[in-house]
């Protein structure tokens, strides 16, 4: 063996190390979040805008403890066990511990608990009450209102905005998050003395809304709620006013995704129509002037409901690490619990007990495409506050 | 007037917009013996292409005529250059290809037109409700029911009563027979799989008003396309027609009776009609 050759060997011996331990080096300064988001299938405008959300903090903090943040998607397809084979890989491959993501209520419950098993944080944005109550754990935590919280803040302005409106009636998705919806809506109603005067299940895949639109014209109601969300609410709305419901009842829609469902939906349609909301890009924060700005300038867009609770999400997830000092997913989450911070909608706190969030939900009425001051300025907010249901009365038991 | 009435009405509404769609899929299976999982992809193409259209300031009558047109091309061109060449593979290969295609076209439409949907305005004077008593039915849906019944006459006349209609029949029974007959038959299949793809599309441009456009209705449509096929009797006209409202009317009834298993009930109605009927209503033995 010559020189030449002995070199080369060595070279060759030597470069697979480096790179390893290169690799190796960069694996223990990283931070890895993962975003299981649906990034096909009927939600992947969901996914898309969620991922731009995790994008949004990451590239915001840069990096924290001394260690660079990065990400990686997953496309969960909205499907449970896509979603959770998705996060076993993503901790076995890339030892990622945190989560954020989780917009369908069932991939969220399902996410939550392997990642409970795994011993990471996730933290989620779906609107099952049961996320942060019942099938509650340590490891998952939840920014948006739950389906009580939003069924309160919006039918308890209407009715008594509208105190004629005796008769009410609902079409609701028939899963985990209508039903809870609609579990709620009973309670309200039957608090406040208002019928319930019929209500259509439909299933998760409908998209022919006009059956359970005609049995809603038969029972004259006042009063038409839409207990659905995302692509269905869209098309369940657009069907109703082109059965003209807007002119002979008062259409709400408690639960909406904000400014992408109104841009799907164009002002003609969202005129008069009263919406539930999260989020809205005109709430005065500091936190959600300094997220506009951002997005205004990397994006060009207004930030919407999906991405800016994924971002809402990540940040209280960067903010708990550096609280903690620490990646320990039992230090992080400890520091998550009770924390208070300024959030998009103003003051917001997790709350310990149940990990979630405590904070504001808007009620929303379309505006006349003429009153329109800007391109994204379709409704005015009638209202917002803050119902949640007690820790007992959700049922929690963290473990 | 009874709320049964109402949704039968409402059921032919429906129905009326699955024959058009679904016809295309049962004439191109008849002659070509070729199962097109590509089907919707012509329905969202015409969907979108409406769409695009009247953003640009075209009126709605004139995406209804041009835009099919531009679609049928779209057919024809897949068909010369990809889908003819294995017509003689097993179907396997066509559900390969065709899906494929299919997804190609998808992410396609949301490379350019974004994974949000969209509306489209219903076109001016067709906007609004009919009254009559307690039924109220918008315009634009009894529009819908008779423009499809008015191209379902039309494509009836076309297949029963003109030279291009014998030869499909005929090519549908023996395609080596016609071939003898001196008829171009790939020219034959091209131009059959053209107006397949027209008739979706046509379904497609109709539909947008109602159901907005989205990236994902493609694989909706050819689900229920392929629900009314079966029902109705694979290459049958006739059979797509009855199978596309017996669809509708009981998809809405059940809206009723029990609506969350009205979508289920769709699929339980083609099993109730394969288990008495295996080549569907009006299908042929063979």
């Amino acid at each position: 063996m010559n020189r030449r050759d002995l070199l080369a060997l060595a070279a060759a011996g030597i470069a697979p190390m480096s790179l390893s331990r290169l690799a190796s080096a960069q694996a223990a300064e990283g931070i890895e979040f993962g975003a299981p988001f649906p990034m096909s299938g009927p939600f992947a405008v969901n996914g898309k805008y969620g991922e731009l959300g995790v994008r949004m903090a990451i590239q915001r903090y840069g990096t924290v403890i001394g260690r660079r943040l990065a990400y990686s998607v997953f496309d969960t397809e909205a499907k449970p066990a896509t979603a959770v084979r998705k996060v076993q890989e993503a901790a076995q491959q890339k030892n990622t511990k945190f989560f954020v993501g989780g917009i369908l209520s069932p991939e969220a419950l399902a996410m939550g608990k392997e990642v409970h098993r795994l011993g990471g944080v996730f933290f989620c944005y779906s609107g099952a009450d049961e996320i942060t109550g019942k099938e509650c754990n340590a490891a998952t935590f939840r920014w948006p209102v739950p389906a009580y919280g939003a069924v309160a803040q919006t039918l308890r302005p209407l009715i008594e905005a509208q105190p004629k409106a005796k008769r009410w009636y609902t079409i609701t998705a028939q899963y985990v998050f209508g039903e809870g919806m609609l579990a709620a809506t009973k309670d309200v109603l039957k608090e406040k003395g208002v019928e319930l005067v019929g209500n259509s299940y439909h299933s998760l895949a409908e998209k022919e809304f006009s059956g359970y639109l005609t049995n809603a014209i038969a029972a004259k109601p006042d009063v038409l709620v839409l207990l659905n969300f995302g692509t269905q609410s869209t098309d369940a709305l657009r069907q109703a006013i082109s059965f003209g419901l807007h002119k002979k009842m008062t259409i709400l829609v408690p639960w909406t995704s904000g400014l992408e469902q109104f841009q799907s939906l164009g002002a003609d349609i969202t005129e008069d129509i009263y919406f539930g909301a999260q989020y809205w890009h005109k709430v005065d924060s500091p936190t959600n002037r300094e997220l506009i700005a951002q997005v205004n300038k990397e994006l060009k867009i207004m930030p919407n409901y999906t991405l800016a609770a994924a971002f809402i999400c990540t940040k209280c997830v960067i903010d708990a690490i550096a609280k903690a000092g620490s990646t320990e997913p039992k230090a992080v989450i400890s520091a998550l619990e009770g924390m208070k911070f300024e959030g998009l909608t103003g003051q917001e706190q997790i709350r310990k007990e149940d990990h979630q969030v405590i904070k504001d939900y808007y009620l929303l009425r379309g505006k006349a495409k003429k009153q329109m001051k800007d391109a994204d300025d379709y409704v005015d907010v009638v209202s917002s506050g803050q119902s949640f249901l007690t820790v007992e009365q959700a049922g929690c038991k963290l473990s | 007037m009874s709320v049964y009435l109402l949704q039968t009405v409402n059921g032919i509404g429906i129905g009326m917009l699955y024959f058009l769609l679904a016809v295309g899929l049962s004439i191109v299976f008849g002659l070509l013996r070729f199962v097109n999982f590509a089907h919707g992809v012509f329905y969202l193409l015409g969907a979108y292409f409406c769409f695009e259209a009247v953003r640009q300031g075209m009126s709605f009558w004139a995406a209804l005529l041009i835009v099919p047109l531009f679609v049928a091309a779209v057919g024809w061109v897949a068909e010369k250059t990809l889908l003819r060449h294995v017509y003689a593979k097993p179907h396997e290969f066509h559900i390969l290809i065709t899906v494929g295609v299919a997804l190609i076209i998808q992410e396609l439409v949301i490379v350019q037109w974004g994974p949000l949907g969209d509306s489209v305005a219903v076109p001016s004077g067709l906007e609004g409700v009919v009254m009559w008593g307690d039924f109220i039915y918008p315009k634009y849906r009894l529009f819908v029911i008779a423009v499809t019944g008015g191209l379902a006459v039309l494509l009836w006349w076309v297949l029963e009563g003109t030279r291009l209609g014998s030869a499909v029949r005929a090519g549908s029974e023996s395609p080596e027979m016609v071939s003898l007959l001196g008829i171009n038959v790939f020219r034959l299949f091209s131009l059959v799989f053209a107006l397949g793809a027209a008739t979706a599309a046509i379904a497609g441009v109709l539909a947008a008003p109602i159901r907005g456009v989205e990236p994902f209705m493609g694989i909706e449509a050819l689900a229920v396309a392929f629900v009314v096929v079966v029902v109705g009797g694979l290459g049958s006209f006739t059979g797509a027609l009855v199978g596309g409202i017996l669809i509708g009317v009981v998809q809405s009834v059940m809206s009723t009776l029990w609506p969350e298993g009205a979508r289920l009930m769709i699929y339980v109605a083609m099993a109730a009609v394969l288990l008495l009927r295996p080549n569907g209503l009006l299908g042929k033995r063979g």
